[in-house]
């Protein structure tokens, strides 16, 4: 650990300089929201004094980790306030947080749950969620707001065990972490992504995973989360001993296989966060061993793209935008506007879907200005609910970047 | 391979980023974090640069004036709102005070002392450390022959947070200014300043409105509903103070430029160390990827040319373990030139700590103190880790980080 990693690792580095907080998107539109500073190193001394603070307020981070990329100092601020969430969770009982915020953490939290069921009858659970009367309910029994866009349900991604075993060919091998979001709501994707890889040579293997943690993380649901990690990586464990690398297609789910998984105490838990590669990340580093193939059909269409705040907290740059670069015809603007307020399942929550709206708003500003000037019709984002927000605020439709390479490969129209 | 890895997302990462994009390269920037901007007054200093290039290491020797003025020229063409002047302009700082500076915003400048006038400071509602009586009490020291008074407003879209007893910070002010509601009340307020000054015993006084955290510069109308409002009297802004409106906003407009130019940015990923070309005998040697940390894994960055503008001590590019002995660069591990004495006891005086940095070549190329050898034929030193040069005594921080990092772009 060299000197600056020693002091960040304290909360000492922070010198109170407040950019954390002058970046953070909640605080901004929230004046009750002590802010990142505020709730991470300076809460953390009286932390530390065994004072410890009400769940609702540390509910407030959306967990979007836009502190953590604006630190000059390298202070691990989100992963403070994760902390003491996850302290304040362990002394439920003595906090006010209601029942109600209880339950509904316990539901948004389980969306791999509520895929398993949305799916069963999509079209039918669609209807239902789109009658006014059925999310007024659930706005009053369980402050899921009744206008936040909660992602249809559609034909699930299969799983694909690994019948034949991993065999001694390894490097023509990918496990695929699809997520629930491509699971359960766009399965599509996931669909094509495994064509697009089968279409590059690779047998790509679906395990049975469950969600990867964060949802259950976000809304104070730890020990499951943990749990669902150590099951995840359980099941990965032969092919990390492999060396095959796990692919993610979902940005959220990327950061946390990379980030969270290594710290949890099973033997798999070291290889993941080397192992772990976002699609085009992955698809990059075959152009660089030149193994990918270019014979690129021609795309013309024009896209505004938006790079998720859990892509930028990976650290790996926008290699989707390097990838579909190399694509004739496709023109592509990085718009890079900010948070769109979401967060996994922040917007959705009924006291909190009008402040995710605010944070959206400059983004939102940005396509649509880019849309009227003309600069492209559509956008692209690997974030499953960063698109269901962004049709919510704009009405652009959007897509996941892996249609668009497929397209340029002659797999889809 | 990229033709240019620039690492570090500060002033001179910046401008080399997007000077090099502009000439058709391939470049990376990678940075850990936002980057020093938010520290950015809005306003570039030169120093006397003539007296500066006599001394004889410090970094406006490695250029000729005309470097310096293309690099102050690309400046204005990124932000046509800059103005170039023969003789340093002034502006207020936010103690009311005046400072000078050699490129600033147009809507900065001060007018004229000898002129008379009046100056109306608009006083937001909770806007954190302002200070209006200091700053009324410095504005009329600093301009004798005019009249200074103050208009206190508010703003509803903030109510919630003035109600609640909460500051509210320059940032937050800012991005209201930018707004069409911000737009509409200033327009309220200076009409009625206008009115209550004007139409009194003497309808030809000059008025400018002074009005702190205000920001127009930097507007991306690619990205951004123009929301024109012309004020019927003129409108001063005041420099930044940290953490920095200007800077913030700068910041994202210098980020925007550099991605809509074909850039790449990598935030959130330090560089830490590099891969070379196995060295022959009494060559420079040439680096041939640098390493990143990532979350979870290192990634290897193929590169042509490497610009490093990580900063020096206070930036982090220069790492001091608690044994002053442990000083070092912390990407190329370059040899570091290092006074013997680190301080003054005066304190205000030029600190010899703020001397440390590399030695370069006219390239900026790396040079081993002790040799006078490049020891890098691929990698360009700018900004702040420069070595034989101090931006507070000397006044010319931006000066140098501007035409290194521009000069630098000019060698990919």
């Amino acid at each position: 650990m060299d000197s600056r990693d020693e002091l960040a690792a304290r909360l000492d580095a922070c010198q109170k300089c407040n950019m954390c907080t002058a970046q953070c998107p909640v605080a901004k539109v929230n004046p009750r929201f002590i802010g990142p500073k505020g709730l991470g190193p300076d809460m953390e001394r009286f932390r530390r004094g065994q004072i410890n603070l009400d769940e609702t307020m540390l509910d407030d981070c959306s967990n979007c980790k836009t502190c953590e990329l604006t630190c000059p100092s390298g202070v691990k601020i989100t992963e403070m306030i994760l902390g003491a969430r996850r302290a304040a969770s362990k002394a439920r009982h003595k906090n006010t947080m209601g029942l109600r915020l209880g339950l509904r953490g316990y539901i948004l939290g389980r969306n791999e749950y509520l895929g398993k069921l949305g799916v069963i009858w999509p079209t039918l659970t669609n209807q239902v969620l789109k009658i006014k009367l059925v999310r007024l309910a659930i706005d009053k029994t369980l402050s899921i707001s009744k206008n936040g866009p909660l992602p249809a349900y559609g034909k699930p991604l299969k799983i694909q065990p690994d019948k034949v075993g991993i065999g001694t060919n390894t490097n023509k091998q990918v496990v695929y972490f699809p997520g629930c979001y491509t699971r359960f709501n766009e399965g599509d994707t996931g669909r094509i992504l495994i064509r697009l890889l089968e279409h590059l040579g690779y047998k790509t293997i679906v395990p049975d995973f469950h969600c990867c943690g964060l949802p259950l993380e976000a809304n104070g649901q730890f020990g499951k989360a943990d749990k669902n990690g150590r099951y995840n990586l359980e099941l990965m464990r032969p092919y990390l001993e492999a060396g095959i690398p796990v692919i993610t297609s979902c940005t959220s789910c990327g950061l946390t296989l990379k980030e969270d998984y290594p710290k949890l105490e099973t033997s798999s838990a070291q290889l993941i966060g080397a192992q772990a590669y976002d699609l085009f990340e992955f698809l990059w580093q075959l152009h660089e061993k030149g193994e990918l193939p270019l014979d690129f059909q021609e795309v013309r269409a024009s896209y505004g793209y938006h790079p998720p705040c859990h892509l930028k907290a990976q650290g790996i740059g926008t290699p989707a935008l390097r990838i579909l670069g190399l694509i004739p015809g496709v023109k592509i603007r990085n718009l890079d506007a900010g948070c769109c307020g979401l967060s996994g399942s922040y917007g959705f929550k009924a006291e909190k879907y009008e402040k995710a709206m605010k944070i959206g708003s400059g983004l939102f500003e940005a396509i649509n200005v880019g849309a009227e000037h003309g600069d492209f019709q559509s956008m692209t984002t690997e974030c499953g609910v960063c698109k269901v927000q962004i049709v919510h605020g704009t009405g652009i439709p959007t897509v996941h970047p892996v249609r668009i390479l497929a397209k340029a490969y002659r797999l889809i129209d | 391979m990229w033709d240019a890895v620039v690492v570090g997302g500060g002033l001179a990462g910046w401008i080399a980023g997007i000077r090099a994009a502009q000439r058709g390269k391939k470049v990376l920037l990678v940075t850990e974090g936002v980057g020093t901007l938010f520290y950015f007054s809005g306003i570039f200093v030169y120093g006397d640069i003539e007296g500066l290039r006599h001394l004889p290491k410090h970094p406006y020797t490695l250029f000729n004036s005309e470097a310096i003025a293309q690099g102050q020229h690309f400046v204005q063409e990124i932000c046509p709102e800059y103005i170039i002047n023969e003789t340093p302009q002034s502006a207020f700082t936010v103690l009311g005070t005046v400072r000078q500076g050699d490129l600033m915003p147009r809507n900065m400048i001060l007018p004229d002392r000898q002129e008379q006038g009046r100056f109306v400071l608009l006083v937001p509602e909770g806007l954190k450390d302002f200070f209006p009586e200091v700053v009324i009490a410095n504005m009329a020291r600093e301009f004798p022959g005019w009249q200074v008074s103050a208009k206190r407003m508010r703003v509803d879209a903030l109510a919630e947070w003035v109600k609640l007893g909460k500051s509210v910070s320059s940032i937050d002010y800012s991005a209201i200014w930018r707004s069409e509601e911000g737009q509409r009340v200033l327009a309220h307020e200076i009409e009625e300043i206008k009115r209550q000054y004007q139409v009194g015993n003497k309808p030809q006084e000059k008025i400018v409105v002074v009005l702190p955290s205000l920001v127009k510069e930097y507007v991306d109308f690619s990205r951004t509903k123009p929301c024109i409002e012309e004020f019927s009297l003129p409108v001063l802004e005041m420099s930044s103070f940290v953490p920095s409106p200007h800077g913030r906003y700068f910041a994202e407009y210098l980020k925007h430029r550099f991605t809509d130019l074909g850039g790449e940015l990598m935030i959130g990923a330090r560089a830490v160390s590099l891969n070379q070309e196995s060295p022959s005998e009494n060559k420079a040697r040439l680096c041939q990827e640098i390493i990143v940390n990532s979350k979870g894994k290192s990634l290897c960055l193929k590169g042509k040319k490497f610009i490093l503008a990580t900063g020096g001590l206070l930036g982090g590019g220069i790492k001091v373990g608690m044994a002053r002995k442990s000083i070092h660069e912390g990407v190329f591990d370059l040899p570091l030139f290092v006074p013997k004495e680190w301080s003054e006891p005066q304190f205000f005086a030029s600190q010899p700590f703020a001397q440390i940095g590399v030695e370069t070549d006219e390239l900026m190329r790396p040079l081993d103190p002790e040799r006078g050898e490049v020891v890098w034929d691929n990698v360009h030193v700018v900004g702040r880790m420069l070595a034989h040069w101090d931006p507070w005594t000397q006044r010319c921080g931006g000066g140098v980080s501007v035409t290194s990092g521009y000069v630098a772009a000019e060698l990919v």
